[in-house]
């Protein structure tokens, strides 16, 4: 694995910077003065086959260009809106994140600023330390965090461990993302103006790309208002910066809390005075244990990459949702495995993957993946599975794989989504009425129809064929059977 | 204030002040009561009053007590009633009220906050920022995570119950010390502060202040807690042995402390300004519109109660 070259961008953690060292051969981006970089690429570029970047540093498009030999890129992140992702797509350059290892971090800080904003934690502790506090009754009202109305901007990973946390404090949750999510208690909104207008805080947690650039614009953080409070743990660009410091510094927004911003590390000059703002230097995943974990699955990424084993974390396929993780579940997620596709899962028992993602409902699954798959046994629990629910959550550009059986899916209601757009496409082997076929599909150019042929080759057939003899005659002999299923 | 004949139409209940009223108060309950400062009581009123409503901190002696003869409760506003001579009020068969469940939400939310603040580091990143070292002397160094942590929360009460949950909520391990085992409580019960002390990564302190209490946090529980432990103060200061911190925090025996309560207020011992695993905060966990509201209720209930016969509201158990 020495034959690995690693550029890393940044000196952003010291265990992860050794460790790059001694298992792989690293180059430091920073050992070259920035007038000579150029020249600096050029000469290692043979030898680059991976980058290592974080939230601030990452592989742009020029960087990518600089690197013919580039395979794979980890970041040390779970947000890679630096990554030219689209540039990586054409190039075929794998892309890792670290996902779920910050997650619980980020929620922590993001309800800790909540509380830090409302009840002004550290003006409290500048006024004592400033020899301030002279009186025992002199006081300063603050308002309290327990019942607020909390939204979230995105409710993913990080979004869901916010929600939960908030609800302890008894706040309602509302939310806003592309798609409405199975959590009926949490209000979901279309419209972010309308999400900030009827909350108290404001919580920014969903990834950084080119449709939430700005998301909290100068018209939500009028609707947020006098009383509300801004919580940014997400990137500074989801936020027309500019104007939250106006808004902030004239009070027609309440309060912010604030861990990311547009020029890190510059904040804005305007906020350094301000005793309504909490200001924090993108801590928001730097605690000693996450940072670990998160340098530990960049490493264990690159070795993967180099050993040809599958990735533990690729942003860069389809999520696969697999309903049923048994012998052909299984098979199924290390073939997908291979394309870099990160593999969820719903069974009835969570097991230990620890690459695959367990979720405890098929909506759930179905809400967080591109791709579900049918893939455990018929019976009572499982008839009709895939029902409207779950298609919903899919949603337009999601995609059914059918190799189970027929009535494992609500089938007019799988053909309606389909015939309206609703459901991305399907690939279907089965059907609840074989051989007939909803005419309806027929004329779709987004689905694929198969006569149930999953196990239809002659190799498939022949050693199906010979395990039906095989137990017919341990029967006859009164052997064991081979394959008995009761 | 002086005292005019009493005529039956306008037969409010006197009720004496130890303290003049918050504003608050005064706007709420001035119609319903007759106040007088008991400084500025006459011999006739002071006399008659049953009543000493306790506004704020300030001591209540026996002294005081003794000068009211016809005294029955004394109802205070704060949720501690240290500050108030029990042992004297118990020996009178005086009832003492406090504030009861007014404060305990917004107690827990600044406790919560002061755990997160100091264990994240939250207010010394804050000072990080506006001081320009950000951009002068690269990321702040890394702080230590709060999912996960074991909490151990002193005072299972109304107080210390909304804690757990919350902290519960943010994936932390939670045990507790109290006089008795709460049967209906989730979490793990430990007889003996040391023990919790040494099994906690973070201690919270949300019980009263009383002579058994007093400097229950000594330097051996301290110890016990260790250099990476945090110890949260929203209860009172007198619950810890402040030198004994001092030193603790100085020599590195323990990892850092959030702060709202001192032994002296408004008094803070000046070692702890220039320590960054510390928050300073000044006594404000419950200094909210709505706590306030909600004490001005309990008070505003008690006394009714009282003056029509009722059971009281929040009665400290003497």
């Amino acid at each position: 694995m020495e034959s690995l070259g690693v550029l890393l961008l940044h000196p952003m953690n010291a265990y992860l910077e050794q460790e790059l060292d001694r298992r792989f051969r690293l180059i430091r981006l920073w050992d070259s003065p920035p007038d000579a970089r150029a020249d600096f690429l050029r000469s290692n570029a043979a030898a680059i086959r991976a980058v290592v970047g974080n939230a601030g540093y990452n592989a742009d498009s020029a960087l990518i260009d600089a690197l013919p030999a580039l395979e794979i890129v980890a970041s040390f992140s779970v947000g890679i809106d630096r990554v030219d992702l689209a540039k990586c797509r054409e190039r075929g350059i794998r892309v890792t994140n670290t996902p779920d290892v910050l997650t619980d971090d980020v929620a922590d800080l993001a309800v800790g600023l909540a509380i830090a904003a409302l009840r002004k934690i550290p003006q409290a502790d500048r006024y004592v330390r400033a020899g301030l506090w002279k009186a025992k009754g002199d006081y300063t009202l603050t308002t309290r965090f327990s019942g607020k109305r909390v939204a979230i901007l995105g409710l993913g990973r990080i979004g869901l461990a916010v929600a939960k946390r908030a609800e302890a404090f008894d706040c309602s949750i509302s939310y806003h993302s592309r798609s409405q999510k199975p959590f009926p208690n949490y209000r979901f909104f279309t419209n972010v103006v309308d999400l900030a207008a009827n909350c108290d805080v404001l919580i920014v947690a969903c990834s950084l790309n080119a449709e939430t650039h700005h998301i909290v614009s100068r018209e939500v953080i009028h609707a947020l208002g006098p009383e509300g409070v801004l919580i940014n743990i997400g990137r500074g660009a989801h936020v027309d910066e500019p104007e939250l410091v106006s808004a902030l510094f004239e009070k027609r927004l309440g309060a912010a809390g604030l861990d990311v911003f547009e020029h890190e590390p510059f904040p804005p000059e305007q906020l350094i005075g301000l005793d309504n703002v909490v200001l924090v230097p993108h801590v928001g995943s730097d605690t000693e244990e996450t940072c670990k974990a998160m340098a530990d699955l960049v490493l264990q990424n690159l070795e993967a990459h180099a050993l040809n084993k599958p990735l533990l974390t690729p942003f860069s396929g389809k999520r696969v949702g697999i309903i049923g993780l048994g012998r052909i579940g299984l098979a199924i997620a290390t073939r997908v495995e291979a394309f870099d596709c990160p593999v969820n899962y719903y069974q009835r028992t969570k097991k230990e993957y620890p690459n695959y993602t367990y979720y405890p409902s098929v909506v759930e699954l179905a809400a967080n993946s591109d791709v579900l798959v049918v893939a455990c046994p018929l019976n009572e629990q499982t008839r009709h599975i895939v029902n409207r629910e779950v298609i919903d959550a899919l949603g337009p550009k999601g995609v059914l794989i059918n190799i189970g059986r027929g009535p494992h899916v609500d089938e007019p209601e799988l053909v309606s989504a389909l015939v309206e757009g609703r459901l991305g496409g399907a690939g279907l082997d089965v059907f609840e009425d074989e051989p007939n076929v909803p005419e309806a599909l027929f004329t779709l150019d987004n689905v694929v129809l198969v006569p149930h042929v999953g196990s239809g080759t002659h190799e498939t057939r022949q050693a199906m064929a010979d395990l039906v003899l095989g137990n017919l005659e341990a029967h006859v002999l009164k052997k064991p059977l081979l394959t008995p299923v009761v | 204030m002086e005292t005019t004949p009493q005529s039956p139409a306008d037969e409010k209940p006197l009720v004496l002040l130890s303290q003049p009223l918050f504003p608050e108060f005064a706007a709420a309950l001035a119609g319903r009561y007759r106040f007088v400062l008991a400084a500025d009581a006459d011999a006739a009123a002071a006399a008659v009053a049953r009543v000493l409503l306790v506004p704020g901190l300030a001591p209540v002696t026996a002294e005081h007590l003794a000068r009211l003869p016809a005294l029955e409760l004394v109802a205070g506003t704060s949720v501690g009633v240290d500050h108030v001579d029990l042992d004297n009020c118990r020996s009178r068969g005086l009832s003492v009220t406090n504030a009861g469940p007014a404060f305990a939400v917004d107690s827990a939310d600044y406790a919560v906050g002061l755990v997160v603040a100091v264990l994240r580091r939250v207010a010394a990143a804050d000072a990080y920022v506006r001081r320009g070292r950000w951009a002068a002397d690269g990321d702040y160094p890394l702080a230590t995570k709060v999912s996960g942590k074991r909490v151990g929360i002193v005072g299972l009460g109304n107080i210390g119950s909304r804690v757990a949950r919350r902290l519960a909520a943010f994936g932390c391990a939670v045990s507790y010390h109290s006089r008795s085992p709460k049967p209906s409580s989730p979490y793990t019960f430990v007889p003996a502060l040391l023990d919790l002390a040494a099994g906690s990564d973070v201690l919270v302190l949300s019980c009263a202040l009383t002579d058994e209490t007093k400097h229950m946090v000594n330097r051996t529980v301290m110890e016990a807690l260790g250099k990476d432990g945090v110890l949260i103060n929203v209860g009172r200061g007198g619950l810890v042995d402040e030198p004994e911190l001092v030193r603790c925090l100085r020599d590195g025996a323990i990892g850092g402390a959030g702060l709202d309560v001192y032994a002296n207020e408004p008094a803070v011992p000046p070692e702890l300004f220039g320590m960054d695993n510390v928050v300073l905060s000044d006594h404000r966990a419950v200094i909210t519109p709505e706590s306030i509201r909600g004490v001005l209720e309990v008070v505003t209930a008690n006394l009714d109660a009282f003056f029509s016969g009722r059971p009281l509201v929040s009665p400290v158990q003497l």
